[in-house]
């Protein structure tokens, strides 16, 4: 018996390559290689075959069976897979819509600028003390080297509340209660950021109500270059890397020597613009030495011991970093003044 | 204070150092200038003469002036009512440039004008400075005035820059011209050279008896001059007080005014004649009304100081003196005051009165305690000179007159520890030789006599910010404190308090800050309020009298303001301190939610915030905290019902305390409010802070399958979801894993007054996989349990 193995093979495989559908696939694997099938009608023929001939025409035979499975597998893959992609082309979206909107509140920037501020001296070794806002006239002032009567009590006008108690007009006076405390565990390194009061009418540049961030270090062997030092490095964190300081004389009762610190103006470089008044400096810190009478009245010996203060408005950096013209806004509270402060730079 | 440059330049060689460098070089040394004012700013000006004034043909008011201005003569047309023929007057010509503009040629109604005839407010003088008749016209100039002089400004003392000195509290001495001009002297390192004031006259005894009956009155000089002469002041003294700021009266008084200024001392110079019992007495604890120079009655209490004769008050002392017995024209004698008063007292008794004057503004700053001395001296000086003063009587003292100077040392180690800097002794020295203080140096150690004036030095600290204060600051470089390492932490609860925000953040509560102080109002609709509220003894206003008990009422007053603003969709939260009565912490979180948060509008996706929502968001929060919701105990609210809308709130329990309240805001308060059905709770974070968080535990993956199993539940409408899963937890044993309310259903199919409540629990074990066998006891011990507790009836399925 003599069987064009090749042109039935190639007749096949042309067959193949012509169907499109998973359909015809289907139908055409029946034809071929179902039970009543191309493959199964050689089988049959077969048995009138000798044992000789049976091997070489089986050999054959199945042969041409796993060439005809495998053909239709890697086909009926190549169907699945066009499928697929035709699919998914008309499942195409419009990727421009908008996406569902997460959920997705802002801090408060004075919130920001204070954290920002506490990171920074966290990361320098510096632990963070609050303290009450009601607070006793002898942390707030006596200890502050501010006694009854003194003029320095003129420069702040205050809320009081009765003789002895009123809204805190400084955080300072967290430092004097953190002296205390710490006073016969030294050394002292901490910031000290609070909410405080004053006696003022509210305008573009005064509130009642405001937030201020001190720091005190307290050791042996402290000075003033300490404070420039320390300063510098925070007014480089939150102003950029290129901003320098200088000191000028100033006075606070509880420093001796006092200053205030300038930063070269982040706008202008130092050049001088409408932002710095054109000095080329904005004042942004008050600091000094502490007073060796705050320390003494505090149980620290101040022939041995001497510290660093400073002290920086939270509102009058946010208003510089953001540039925000009047500091009631961060007091009313509209959202649409909240919502571009969305994280910390 | 008002430094005038040019008083200045009498005392000290300015020649080569404009107002802006001195204003700089102060400022650099800590008198800080806080702005420059020209007393006039004007150009192109000459000193013209009237020779003819007509009426303007085609005005009512306009005058047609025939001007010679020593070059040429010009027409000129005025306006100003008082102008007239043979005058001389201020010219300025055409290109003069006065901050109201620039003078140009003109025609005004068909009439030519070549310049403008000025009046001094035109010229830019401050109209503090001017009379009203000066403001109403222009100013007309003495016969002295040289007619083409172009040096207007000049002749008219105007050309001069004041410097306004914002003075820190510790050196008030250069309220004192005399103290100022030597500071300045010891930065510019010139020598200052003051008027010598010692006069030789001879002094007559004196019957004059002065006596203080207050400790608040230390000292008092006064001294009778028998015979003065009224009349006007020469020049230099009107230009000095013009410069202060002070209007010029009589030569008499503009002496006093003028020393004060010199010395810081303040006077008050009492007419001799109505004073006739020559007896001064200062006291406390007067009580009357009593009316000072000024006109006006003031209601003298117990505690201010007074000036009295005869048992009658004369005067305020320090503040302002009586009318009736002030200088005038007709004063023949005077007695001069020179005192030292207790600051305190001054300030009480002038924001009391609120009176403000110059006089108790130097005694409130503090003085020189020897300055009275140098004022009498001065006085006598400037008296005998300008006022023909005779019958000079000598000098009473009342109380004591200290020998105020005092040695200060300091080391040159001390100096350069505290500074961190490297100064020679030569360097350290030579500020403190500049400022007068004579250093003498033994060793390491300076030691300094400081003058009376210095009150504000008193330690080797003060010496040592002099040394840097002239040296200058940057002597000072950057260092690091040198220290043992020192671990850095946030406040307690700062950490928990930070988690707290940025979770809320996730949720999408936005952050806000509102002030602490408010109205009663505020107070009354405290949430959870505490007991009783601070309440301030001087606030600015009633809207601002307490400090709050509460955040909400706050929080609500946002959320108005931003719904009256159109802002919709949004969530906010606020976490303050209140305080109670006694001054008493607690930590608060306060929280709104809009009804409704839109998430795609083209999906329209759109969340309702109901107070589902705001719960799931609390536990998850608690969760994060360490409080899982086995902690936390709902309970129906009955801590305010006013605030919250009673039957869509709850309280919420952690252990035994009350964490807070939230729900749906009360529709009469969002009717009061005008906002939306918003959520809002109030929380005491202090019972967070101060409970112990749960411990973070690893729990092994049970190798044995779950089962679930569903209950559909008929009870009545008031029993609680809650009470379903508690019956169920209690009554599951150990192979409770979970347990979920999945439906709630009212309506058809369910009888009336009955809802449909069903639960699905997951059984599991750790030992082994878990049969019908085991789980069938165990639902039958619930489900009697349910029927038992709640009257539960399986619904059919």
């Amino acid at each position: 018996m003599s069987i064009k193995w090749d042109e039935i093979k190639q007749d096949v495989l042309a067959q193949i390559a012509g169907a499109n559908t998973k359909e015809e696939i289907d139908k055409l694997k029946v034809d071929i290689l179902g039970k009543k099938g191309l493959i199964a009608g050689f089988m049959s023929q077969m048995k009138t075959l000798s044992p000789e001939e049976k091997r070489e025409f089986g050999q054959k035979a199945n042969e041409l069976k796993k060439e005809f499975e495998a053909v239709f597998a890697s086909k009926m893959e190549e169907i699945a897979q066009k499928a697929m992609e035709e699919q998914m082309a008309k499942d195409a979206i419009d990727i421009t819509l908008p996406g569902v909107k997460a959920s997705k509140g802002t801090l408060h920037p004075l919130t920001i600028v204070q954290q920002e501020i506490e990171d920074i001296f966290e990361s320098m070794g510096y632990t963070v003390w609050y303290g009450p806002e009601v607070e006793l006239d002898l942390y707030n002032f006596e200890r502050a080297n501010i006694p009854q009567g003194h003029p320095a009590r003129d420069m702040q006008d205050t809320f009081y509340i009765d003789v002895e108690r009123l809204l805190r007009t400084h955080t300072t006076a967290i430092q004097m209660r953190t002296l205390e405390a710490l006073h016969d565990k030294l050394p002292i390194k901490v910031v000290c950021p609070g909410k405080v009061y004053r006696r003022d009418d509210d305008d573009a540049t005064h509130s009642h109500q405001f937030v201020q961030i001190e720091g005190l270090v307290v050791a042996e062997n402290i000075h003033m270059s300490d404070l420039k030092g320390s300063l510098e490095l925070l007014a480089r964190h939150m102003f950029g890397p290129t901003r320098e300081i200088r000191l000028r004389p100033s006075y606070f009762q509880f420093t001796e020597p006092s200053v205030e610190i300038d930063v070269t103006c982040h706008i202008c470089g130092g050049k001088g613009c409408n932002v710095c008044k054109g000095t080329g400096w904005i004042e942004i810190l008050g600091g000094g030495m502490v007073h060796p009478n705050v320390l003494e009245m505090a149980g620290i010996d101040s022939t041995k011991y001497t510290g660093f203060a400073f002290g920086v408005g939270v509102e009058r950096v946010a208003m510089l970093k953001y540039g925000i013209d009047d500091i009631r806004n961060f007091y009313a509270n509209d959202i649409q003044f909240l919502k571009p402060f969305t994280r910390f730079e | 204070m008002r430094l005038s440059y040019n008083v200045l330049k009498q005392y000290v060689d300015l020649h080569d150092i404009t107002p802006k460098m001195l204003a700089d070089k102060i400022t650099a040394c800590g008198l800080e200038v806080e702005g420059l004012e020209e007393m006039a700013y004007a150009t192109n000006l000459v000193v013209g003469y009237v020779e003819e004034c007509v009426d303007h043909p085609n005005s009512d008011h306009l005058h047609i002036c025939q001007v010679n201005v020593g070059t040429d003569v010009r027409q000129i047309v005025c306006g100003a009512p008082n102008v007239a023929k043979g005058q001389k007057v201020i010219v300025a010509l055409p290109g003069c440039k006065l901050r109201g503009g620039d003078i140009k040629e003109g025609v005004v109604r068909g009439e030519e004008s070549k310049g403008m005839i000025c009046s001094l407010s035109e010229l830019g003088v401050d109209p503090k400075q001017l009379t009203e008749q000066q403001l109403a016209g222009i100013e007309v100039l003495g016969d002295d005035a040289v007619v083409g002089d172009t040096n207007v400004l000049g002749y008219l003392s105007l050309d001069d820059t004041i410097l306004d000195v914002g003075l820190t509290p510790n050196r008030n001495d250069c309220l004192a011209m005399w103290a100022m001009a030597k500071e300045v002297g010891a930065i510019l390192n010139r020598e200052v050279t003051l008027p010598d004031y010692h006069v030789e006259v001879e002094e007559s005894k004196t019957n004059l008896v002065i006596k203080s009956e207050t400790e608040k009155c230390p000292t008092f000089l006064g001294k009778v001059i028998n015979h003065v002469e009224i009349k006007e002041s020469p020049k230099w003294i009107k230009d000095a007080l013009k410069g202060a700021g002070i209007k010029a009266i009589n030569n008499v008084v503009d002496i006093s005014n003028l020393v004060m200024l010199e010395t810081g001392q303040p006077l008050h110079f009492y007419d001799l004649a109505k004073i006739p019992a020559k007896e001064i007495t200062v006291k406390q604890g007067l009580h009357e009304a009593y009316t000072a120079l000024d006109g006006v009655e003031y209601n003298i209490t117990e505690d201010d100081i007074m000036i009295t004769t005869e048992g009658k008050a004369i005067g305020i002392a320090g503040i302002m003196g009586g009318d009736d017995s002030k200088i005038d024209e007709e004063s023949k004698g005077i007695i001069i005051e020179a005192a030292i008063f207790d600051h305190v007292c001054i300030r009480n008794s002038a924001r009391n009165f609120n009176l403000n004057t110059e006089a108790a503004q130097h005694f409130i700053k503090g003085i020189d305690p020897l300055a009275c001395v140098k004022a009498v001296e001065r006085s006598v000086q400037l008296l005998v000179e300008y006022a023909s003063a005779s019958g000079i009587e000598e000098t009473v003292v009342c109380g004591s007159l200290k020998e105020a100077s005092k040695e200060v040392s300091v080391t040159l180690s001390k100096v350069n520890s505290v500074l961190g800097t490297t100064f020679t002794m030569e360097e350290a020295c030579d500020p403190l030789a500049r400022l007068g203080f004579e250093p003498k140096v033994d060793g390491d150690v300076i030691t300094c006599t400081i003058p009376s004036y210095r009150t504000d030095i008193s330690i080797a600290e003060d010496l040592v910010e002099e040394v840097i204060r002239i040296q200058g600051f940057d002597h000072i470089v950057s260092t690091l404190p040198l220290m043992p390492t020192t671990q850095g932490n946030l406040a307690p609860n700062g950490r928990t308090t930070r988690m707290i925000k940025k979770m809320l953040n996730g949720f999408g509560y936005s952050e806000i800050i509102s002030y602490s102080l408010v109205s009663k109002k505020h107070i009354d609709n405290s949430v959870m309020p505490l007991s009783g509220a601070v309440e301030l003894a001087n606030p600015a206003s009633d809207e601002r009298r307490y400090f709050r008990t509460s955040i909400m009422p706050s929080m609500l007053d946002t959320v108005a303001f931003n719904t009256a603003r159109s802002n919709d969709n949004f969530g906010l939260f606020e976490v303050a301190v209140v305080y109670n009565e006694k001054g008493e912490p607690q930590d608060r979180l306060a929280l709104a939610l809009t009804p409704t948060t839109v998430r795609s509008k083209w999906q329209a996706i759109t969340t309702n915030n109901d107070f589902y929502v705001m719960k799931g968001q609390i536990y998850a929060l608690l969760e994060e905290l360490g409080f899982d919701e086995k902690r936390v105990t709902i309970k129906a609210n009955d801590v305010d019902t006013t605030t919250f809308h009673p039957s869509q709130s709850a309280a919420l329990y952690l252990g035994k305390d009350l964490l807070g309240v939230f729900g749906k805001v009360h529709p009469a308060k969002a009717k009061e409010y005008d906002i939306d059905a918003c959520m809002i709770g109030e929380f005491n974070l202090s019972v967070i802070f101060n409970a112990k968080a749960s411990k973070v535990k690893f729990v092994p993956i049970c190798k044995y399958p779950s089962s679930s199993y569903d209950l559909a539940l008929l009870v009545d409408l008031d029993v609680k979801a809650g009470d379903i899963v508690n019956i169920v937890r209690k009554n599951a044993g150990k192979i409770l894993k979970d347990v979920e309310v999945f439906d709630v259903y009212k309506g058809k199919g369910v009888p009336e007054g009955q809802q449909s409540i069903a639960v699905s629990m997951v059984f599991q074990s750790e030992e082994r996989t878990l049969t019908d066998k085991d789980i069938n006891p165990v639902v039958e011990k619930i489900v009697n349990a349910l029927r038992n507790q709640l009257k539960a009836v399986l619904r059919e399925a």
